[in-house]
């Protein structure tokens, strides 16, 4: 068969530009030029000039049958897709070349060649395997090699018979790790028995599905050994909300919204992927989570995003790295390339983009949220019944993510990057993208019973989780493969990214196929529904897969954790107040310029934040678009008022000090920032994401009072938790040394208002009104706070705003007060302060700040400016209105005035003891972030 | 009533709230899936003119906006030809406008004749700004009374730099400053388009390629209303 080749310069390459200087970031200084030349490879008698024009745009790009790069320049790499793997570009070009008339174009592969001028060819091996190619999936095509066909080959492996009879727990264990099962000796006894019981050896397939489905990931041995999975449902269930449609048992969880329609929320973490691979890793966090909006009921309409990231401080030098951890500056700046790569082709706007750092988090915590938007008919999924198709649409099936569900799992070792890079998976959003635009299509169209999509575990887990009341016989022969040497137990363990499962009444098959391909989606019925509770499988005339659904869902034997309080010895912080001008300055210049509060909207700007036209409020806002709102408003129905607000807080700090007190905090935090703006409490949902260190006695204790806490005041304060995720793997391991990430929950708020219009965002709105406090404020509690983490330090003291009573009592007359539209600008008090917000909103409307201390304030200055007071916000109220403000039975204080100046001034008594322009911290304030980036 | 065309293919994704724009502008829309126009199933002279909206057209691949404008050049070149003889508005918006160059019918209506190309963003990434255009003193029925106004809208993209070879191109929208000067700085001009080019029109003043999303700038909850303007020109036009 004749190949043919088409190689492509860029005359002037901004990407080749930027590789060059991200190497010379990482010390690679000799690399004097790097330049990338594209090659198509083309297999059948096409004619290539015909093709050109797909190939090439000559005002900016040169074409050639031969390379045109000179070999005396430099060592040159060409790096393509495994011949087992297939480009994704190919059904593109495949598709055009038909367009051109181009017929007998028969297969086409990509190949990119990098030319390393200044750098030895081993060294640009060295470089090419860190940064440029995964090799898993991909490699160096080497000069002179031959191929007599460019489609993918390769021969699968025979499906292999286990036995474990007569294996001793110690034999078990070596198998378990020699065959990356990392299942715990507990449950290769439950299998060993079950062989026993069943009188026949299991197939590795059915071994592989059993240990995916056990795992901690997949099964939450650790939550159920702790008795904490069903908690927060519990506590959902007690608050009973008329808003609540779905909770906890699908994809996501489902909020009533107006007009017939429902919003949903789910947050997905997927951190050991990040950690290892960042780029692949963040980019199917998104895709993964996207999916499950996708599979929620017969499927919603993703309509907002957010990604959360958790690393170390991306400043520490090389050698402050934990032996086996990928630097956090790459970790970072993967992360944000990689949420633009996936989020922005999908058409889905960033809500949130948060990125935190904490020396606990050599293993990242990678969140994201997905919000969707699906009619109330169709919020719910019907059963499966026995005929029904099992129609997976999609991408097809590769090597992607084999032992994700597993690997996630586990601790992280030095020797995990090199081990596990298997685990991570390649996404493609285009693909995504077609089935996102036909999935609301075949529900309307009543082709949808049920949907899920493929994630941890893949065909296994979609078919066993859908499949799980009914049956599933499976013919894995009908699966769509991109590798052709996959064989039965990968194709069922395969992560492959953008494939989803549809539940298809028979009788609705042939419409469902007509509306899957006119959106170019791939699609294949790969087995039926059955009624006899078994998964089932048979791949190339064998019986592969026969297990009990009872067994696959509850047979897992749980292992039991016992917990014992954990002794905290953390010193009382020790600052002295500032006293100065000088002091003051340099205490606000490091709260300002501090990572956590610092303008971080070098990534956010990445991202589409206005995409689908839904947005009111995006990541940024004021006069400048500078200003971070903290907030994201959507009016998801066209043309109508409705709104959904999102808000979240993370925050790495305070579980150092108080992991129960945490998970109240963040709970609180992240409703008060949604009151502020002027959603009612009592019209919200929430979502959690726990991120803790792999089990101990202590870390169980913390653990088990954090769930408890957040369950007794969601009941208490009537705010349902709708979805939520937990990950016990937080654990990374140097040699002997053990890293554990900070006790870390993330709490997302979603809640709906009639009327976007009257939202209150927190830029100031004119000079001379009053600014006031509203809730407590504890100024001599710092602990956890950003102002004393400046100093290196964490402190033992960290606010607690009260009970839920005295929580509620704030948010209630923010709630009258926002109702009487008694304020014009207000936002809710978290890290950085009152004097974050002040200059945020100064910022954000080029007016100034007057902050008056007296005689009757008590308490530090500093912990009045910086101290943070979850539950309290900071509200901008007319003079007039301000006079009525005494007859308030809530705690409160007017603590200054909006002033025309663009200044922030503090002062004492009448005496002016700091005054700064705000545009001097502006510029202090926007470098911290873009430093770490360049 | 005239009807508009919004085309869209896989991977775009803004063609929803375009429509939604030219229904609010007092238009009538149609989505049209480029599959219908390959399989003959639908025609673009249904239509009285055609918006090809915004996102990722066949993800981009082998070029922004490549291989949509090679299906348009290749399978439905006498159909678009038909369609510009006739004098029917086009309106490309970001991917959109990517095709319509990639598809040589802007700047100057010849399918199949590239004369000018959008290319990667000087900073080489993708840059989400809110951006102010200065509108042109140039005759085009979509700035009509708009002349020397500045509109704000937002602007999502990775390959905006407009290199344009040859003279004969109109540019109707420029980037500005907060002054309302046409700007190379950064970020007022998120992509460096060189003389600050965000938006061009052909000879007629039919044919309009834009950056920035004026769909996203159409209704009281957005921050500005200032895209509403194009589309109400459009369906202004289509009464005449």
């Amino acid at each position: 068969m004749t190949i043919q080749a088409v190689y492509t310069l860029s005359k002037d390459d901004p990407e080749a530009r930027k590789w060059l200087s991200f190497f010379h970031r990482h010390g690679y200084a000799r690399l004097n030029q790097l330049i990338i030349e594209r090659v198509y490879w083309l297999e059948g008698e096409a004619e290539v000039g015909n093709l050109l024009p797909l190939f090439v745009n000559p005002l900016y790009q040169v074409a050639s049958d031969r390379s045109q790069l000179n070999p005396e320049n430099g060592p040159v790499l060409e790096i393509a897709y495994r011949p087992a793997v297939t480009d994704p570009e190919t059904p593109s070009i495949l598709e055009a070349a038909r367009a051109l008339g181009e017929n007998k174009l028969e297969f086409a592969r990509l190949s990119r060649r990098y030319q390393f001028s200044g750098l030895e060819e081993a060294e640009a091996r060295k470089l090419a395997s860190r940064f440029l190619y995964n090799k898993i999936v991909e490699r160096v095509r080497e000069a002179g090699e031959v191929f007599e066909t460019l489609r993918p080959s390769g021969e699968p492996d025979a499906v292999d018979r286990v036995s474990f009879e007569g294996l001793s727990d110690r034999q078990l264990e070596a198998l378990a790790s020699e065959r990356s099962w990392y299942a715990p000796i507990s449950q290769m006894k439950a299998i060993q028995a079950h062989e026993r019981a069943q009188g026949r050896r299991h197939t590795d397939a059915e071994i592989e599905i059993l240990v995916q489905s056990w795992s901690d990931h997949c099964y939450h041995t650790t939550w159920k050994s702790l008795g904490l999975l069903n908690l927060l449902s519990q506590a959902t269930r007690r608050i009973a909300h008329p808003l609540v449609v779905s909770s906890f048992k699908d994809n996501a969880g489902g909020m009533e919204f107006y007009d017939g329609w429902v919003v949903t929320i789910k947050g997905e973490t997927h951190n050991f992927p990040s950690a290892i691979a960042p780029f692949g890793g963040i980019a199917t966090k998104h895709g993964g989570v996207i999916r499950d909006t996708l599979g929620f009921g017969k499927g919603a309409y993703p309509i907002g995003g957010t990604t959360v990231m958790g690393t170390m401080d991306p400043r520490i030098a090389d050698e402050e790295v934990p032996v086996g951890a990928l630097h956090p500056q790459m970790i970072l700046t993967e992360s944000i390339r990689a949420t633009a790569y996936y989020m922005n082709p999908m058409g889905i706007p960033m809500m949130h983009p948060v990125y935190r750092c904490h020396p606990g988090y050599p293993k990242c915590f990678a969140l994201g949220h997905s919000i969707g938007l699906i009619p109330a008919k169709y919020a719910l999924k019907d059963s499966s019944e026995p005929g029904d198709i099992a129609l997976l649409v999609g991408g097809e099936t590769g090597r992607d993510g084999i032992h994700g569900a597993t690997a996630s799992s586990t601790g992280m070792t030095g020797r995990t990057l090199e081990k596990e890079f298997a685990a991570v998976q390649i996404g493609h959003p285009i693909t995504e993208r077609r089935f996102t635009s036909a999935i609301p299509v075949l529900r309307d169209s009543g082709c949808i019973r049920a949907v899920t999509d493929l994630g941890a575990g893949g065909i296994s887990s979609a078919a066993g989780e859908i499949g799980g009341e009914t049956g599933i016989e499976l013919d894995l022969d009908l699966v769509p493969l991109k590798d052709a040497s996959l064989t039965a137990w990968e194709i069922l363990l395969s992560e492959s990214q953008e494939r989803m499962l549809i539940v298809v009444p028979p009788e609705k098959l042939q419409q469902a196929v007509e509306i899957l391909d006119r959106y170019e989606v791939s699609h294949a019925s790969i087995g039926s529904f059955t009624s006899n509770q078994r998964l089932q499988a048979t791949w190339r005339g064998e019986q592969v897969v026969d297990l009990e659904m009872s067994f696959l869902w509850e047979g897992c034997p749980i292992d039991p954790v016992s917990a014992s309080e954990p002794r905290r010895t953390l010193p009382a912080i020790d600052i002295s107040e500032p006293c100065s001008q000088d002091h003051w300055e340099s205490a606000i210049e490091k709260v300002l310029s501090h990572y956590h509060c610092a303008d971080q909207s070098g990534a956010g700007a990445r991202f589409d934040t206005t995409v689908q036209g839904r947005t009111v409020v995006g990541p940024y806002g004021g006069r400048n678009d500078r200003m971070p709102t903290n907030l994201s408003v959507l009016a998801p129905l066209r043309d109508k008022p409705y709104g959904v607000v999102t808000t979240l807080a993370f925050n790495p700090f305070y579980g150092e000090i108080n992991p129960e007190l945490l998970a109240r905090l963040m709970m609180i935090e992240a409703v008060t920032k949604a009151v502020v703006a002027g959603t009612d409490y009592r019209n919200m949902v929430l979502c959690d994401n726990f991120y803790t260190p792999r089990i101990t006695p202590e870390i169980a204790w913390d653990l088990t009072r954090m769930v408890e806490a957040i369950a007794d005041l969601s009941v208490a304060t009537g705010i349902p938790f709708i979805s939520g995720k937990d990950s016990s793997s937080g654990t990374f391991e140097a040699g002997s040394e053990k890293i554990n990430v900070p006790m870390t929950l993330a709490v997302a708020a979603m809640g709906k208002v009639p009327d976007v219009a009257k939202i209150v965002t927190k830029e100031f709105k004119r000079a001379g009104n009053k600014l006031v406090l509203l809730g407590p404020a504890r100024p001599e509690l710092l602990g956890g706070s950003v102002y004393a983490d400046t100093f290196g330090q964490r402190g033992s003291g960290l606010f607690d705003p009260g009970d839920a009573a005295a929580v509620r009592c704030v948010w209630d007359k923010a709630i009258e007060f926002h109702a009487e539209g008694q304020y014009v600008s207000g936002s809710a008090i978290a890290e950085g302060g009152m004097l974050l917000r002040i200059f945020e909103a100064t910022m954000g409307s080029g007016l100034g700040a007057k902050i008056e201390f007296d005689a009757q304030t008590p308490g530090r200055r500093d912990g009045w400016l910086f101290g943070e007071f979850i539950g309290s916000m900071l509200l901008e109220i007319p003079p007039e209105a301000a006079q009525t403000l005494s007859r308030l039975k809530v705690s409160h204080q007017i603590i200054g005035q909006v002033i025309a100046e663009p200044l922030i001034v503090f002062a004492e008594g009448g005496k002016v003891i700091f005054q700064q322009a705000a545009s001097r911290l502006e510029s202090l304030w926007g470098q911290t972030f873009r430093e770490v980036l360049e | 009533m005239a009807s508009i065309a919004v085309l869209y293919a896989p991977g775009t994704n803004c063609h929803e709230e375009t429509a939604a724009a030219v229904e609010r502008a007092g238009g009538e829309s149609a989505l049209v899936h480029l599959q219908y126009l390959l399989q003959g199933r639908s025609h673009l002279m249904d239509y009285h003119a055609a918006i090809v909206p915004g996102g990722f057209s066949y993800g981009d691949h082998l070029g922004a906006g490549r291989i949509f404008a090679t299906m348009l050049v290749a399978k439905l070149r006498g159909q678009l030809a038909e369609f510009l003889d006739a004098k029917r508005p086009i309106l490309g918006i970001c991917n959109g406008f990517q095709i319509l160059a990639e598809a040589g019918i802007l700047p100057r209506r010849q399918p199949g004749t590239r004369a000018m190309a959008l290319v990667e963003n000087q900073s080489s990434r993708f840059e989400d700004r809110r951006v102010r255009l200065l509108v042109s003193q140039e005759k085009s029925m979509w700035t009509e009374g708009l002349e020397g106004m500045i509109l704000r809208m937002p602007s999502a993209h990775g390959e905006g730099r407009a290199v344009i070879p040859e003279s004969g191109h109109r540019t109707l929208f420029q980037f500005t400053d907060a002054q309302g000067n046409p700007t190379m700085e950064y970020p007022d001009n998120p992509s460096g388009s060189p003389d600050a080019v965000a938006g061009v029109t052909d000879e007629t003043g039919l044919v309009l390629g834009l950056m920035p999303h004026p769909e996203r700038a159409s209704m009281p909850s957005h921050y500005s209303q200032d895209g509403l303007k194009l589309f109400q020109n459009l369906v202004r036009w289509l009464k005449r």
